[in-house]
């Protein structure tokens, strides 16, 4: 199954469902059974996530508002003046949303409609990550990040520091380490009970995708040419550990990542359009797509593994299904 | 070389201290009829807001990279920015960046050659820095941000003609030429003047370093050694008190702000090539944080290519332009601007270059 949207493809998503869902540049949010959601009217949008009913998806556009859309139609979740929300985070497991809009951060539970929180920060928010209970919330910042309870009003944040830009972060499953891609060609990883410092460099290019697989045993990103697996076995996780690299072809970089959070198995997409899949027990790796093309922007495997959904940056998109 | 796609969407920064009339000419940008959608990135939405305009506010936050490179400095802001506009391809042809009047251009620039996305997907076009002649040699005198956006600039406006004389323009110019003896000045009143002379300049473009041209490698008037010829433009005839206070070494009327100058060298001897660009690799590593522009056009011995470059601070492009045309004179030049240059080291190093 293949679209043209004919707009920048921001995020691919599955619902709980197993419908895949597209959100676009455009302001509009795509169902594969074919509709079309208005999310963003007349404006862009920026960011997207699933939403914790597993129903819909999330959006933050250019218009400041943030968007719930669902097959049948947009929800308007909140909205602010003159800024942008380009950062959008949910859990499914304490069905909070948050979303960043220059150095502010506000939280809101899909359940009720009268919480809200509000986080400030010195700097502006690049990145946000709920942990996997969705209780604590990282934020990331230029100069490390901040931690918050993320249903508490009043409170200190736990900030981790680290020099330069941070812009993405995933906390691994068992919320021991917070992992940032940063503005520079690598990624800092946190250990969250010392505070630990780790450095994974060696990149030759900016991390925009990372997760992990295999029960949290492994951690894939993109940014090189194939997909960077980093094992995450014992107390020390990465550290003193060397990463493999999976898929590796010369002519490309692995720009987007997606992985089965059970099993040993990574998808990839590259900057020249290619889409592959590969099971780390050793199978090798399955090209999906083998046309090249536009650079892949967005990338989701189903929550069965049995399909993968792509887009890229001219509004192509699809749905492969994975034997 | 970074791979531009031919895609890229140019970008043009407007720069100047508050009042100095940026925000004039940006609305002159934007309103004329040029048949251009505009991407418009400010600090503070004021008094634009064109319906066919995309209008996106942006918080000047400079970051520093991580890469052991003391001057690198980039704005986050507009990466983020950039990166978002990049969603909405095909909303907009150009993109223009106004800056605060506190704003350090050096960071705005380098965005465009660090961050690796946006170089991938825009263009920096050039620097446009706007001064009004009343007030603009005493914002030299007391602020660095205003000096570093002259010396930073492609090109100058010199905004509020009407409010000074003939003889303070001139002092003014002067003072503008020997910090930026790159940067054409553009004379205006109200910002009026051709936007062919703000946008399309590929300030930063190897391919469009035709000419240094021979009267910016000519001191500026009032400068010691200062050869009056047809490029002058100066009225010889009237009376030269007008900016007599600029004559001398280190004029001590403006001594604030000499830290702040262009140095021009030339070279009627073929360049080699290997000593050349180990000179200027070692020269931008040691000075690289004092050195806000260079440009130059190399004639490299054994090389019927022009040798062009442009730099950045730190950052430099180097490469083999067109060929020196049989009716050209060969010749060497370049122009460095920067705080608080050595001007016999500059030419010394750049001499010993010679083959």
């Amino acid at each position: 199954m293949s679209f043209a949207f004919d707009a920048y493809v921001v995020s691919a998503l599955f619902e709980r469902s197993g419908r895949a869902v597209f959100a676009l540049g455009d302001g509009t949010v795509r169902f594969e059974t074919g509709e079309t959601v208005e999310a963003h009217p007349d404006a862009g949008l920026l960011a997207a996530a699933l939403h914790p009913s597993g129903e819909g998806v999330v959006t933050g556009g250019d218009d400041g508002r943030i968007v719930w859309s669902r097959a049948s139609g947009p929800t308007e979740l909140g909205a602010l003046t003159g800024g942008w929300i380009d950062a959008v985070a949910t859990s499914a497991d304490s069905g909070l949303i948050a979303f960043a809009s220059g150095k502010r951060v506000e939280v809101l539970d899909a359940k009720d409609s009268l919480f809200r929180r509000e986080f400030l920060h010195e700097r502006s928010v690049a990145g946000l990550a709920f942990d996997a209970k969705g209780r604590k919330l990282a934020c990331a910042t230029y100069g490390g990040a901040a931690v918050w309870f993320a249903r508490i009003a009043d409170q200190k944040p736990q900030t981790l520091k680290w020099a330069g830009s941070h812009v993405g972060l995933l906390w691994s499953p068992d919320g021991r380490f917070l992992i940032s891609a940063m503005q520079e060609n690598a990624l800092h990883g946190w250990r969250l009970a010392d505070g630990k410092d780790m450095r994974m460099g060696g990149y030759p290019a900016k991390i925009k995708s990372m997760a992990f697989l295999a029960k949290g045993a492994l951690m894939a990103t993109s940014g090189s040419h194939g997909a960077v697996v980093w094992p995450f076995r014992g107390n020390n996780g990465p550290m003193g550990e060397q990463a493999t690299e999976v898929g590796y072809d010369e002519s490309a970089l692995a720009v987007r990542v997606s992985a089965d959070s059970g099993r040993p198995f990574v998808a990839a997409g590259l900057d020249d359009g290619r889409v592959w899949t590969a099971d780390l027990r050793g199978v090798g790796v399955t090209t999906l797509k083998a046309d090249k093309g536009p650079p892949i922007t967005a990338l989701a495997l189903s929550p069965k593994s049995d399909r993968l959904a792509w887009g890229d940056e001219d509004g192509g998109a699809g749905v492969f299904a994975i034997s | 070389m970074p791979e531009t796609a031919p895609t890229a969407i140019p970008v043009t920064v407007l720069t100047g201290y508050l009042g100095a009339g940026k925000t004039t000419l940006l609305n002159r940008i934007l309103t004329e009829d040029h048949g251009k959608r505009y991407a418009v990135i400010v600090n503070e939405f004021g008094e634009i807001g064109i319906d066919n305009d995309l209008v996106v506010g942006a918080d000047e936050e400079v970051f520093e990279m991580n890469n052991g490179c003391v001057c690198c400095t980039v704005r986050g802001d507009l990466i983020r920015v950039l990166s978002g506009l990049m969603k909405r391809k095909g909303r907009f042809d150009a993109i223009v960046v106004e800056t605060t009047g506190l704003a350090d251009p050096g960071p705005v620039a380098q965005t465009f050659f660090v961050d690796d996305d946006v170089k991938a997907r825009t263009r920096l076009d050039s620097v446009t820095t706007v001064v009004d002649a009343k007030h603009v040699l005493q914002r030299i005198a007391d602020s660095r941000e205003a000096r570093e956006q002259i010396a930073f600039a492609d090109q100058i406006v010199l905004n509020k003609t009407d409010l000074v004389s003939e003889g303070e323009l001139s002092e003014v110019e002067t003072r503008l030429r020997r910090m930026n003896p790159l940067a054409p000045i553009h004379r205006a009143e109200r910002a009026g003047v051709p936007l062919e002379t703000v946008l399309g300049r590929g300030g930063f473009d190897l391919e469009r370093i035709q000419e240094l041209q021979p009267e910016f490698l000519n001191p500026a008037h009032g400068e010691p050694g200062h050869v009056h010829d047809e490029h002058c433009g100066h009225d010889h005839g009237h009376d030269h008190s007008d900016h007599g206070h600029d004559h001398g070494p280190r004029g001590h009327a403006h001594a604030e702000a000499e830290d702040i100058k262009g140095v021009a060298l030339s070279l009627d001897r073929p360049v080699d090539g290997n000593r050349f660009t180990a000179w200027i690799d070692k020269l931008l590593a040691e000075k690289g944080p004092d050195i806000l522009r260079a440009k130059g056009i190399i004639d490299v011995k054994g090389e019927d290519r022009r040798l062009v470059f442009q730099a950045v601070h730190m950052i430099l492009e180097g490469d083999l332009q067109r060929e020196w045309r049989p009716d050209e004179k060969r010749w060497s030049r370049a122009v460095f601007i920067g705080r608080d240059l050595d001007e016999a080291a500059l030419r010394a190093g750049f001499e010993a270059c010679a083959a």
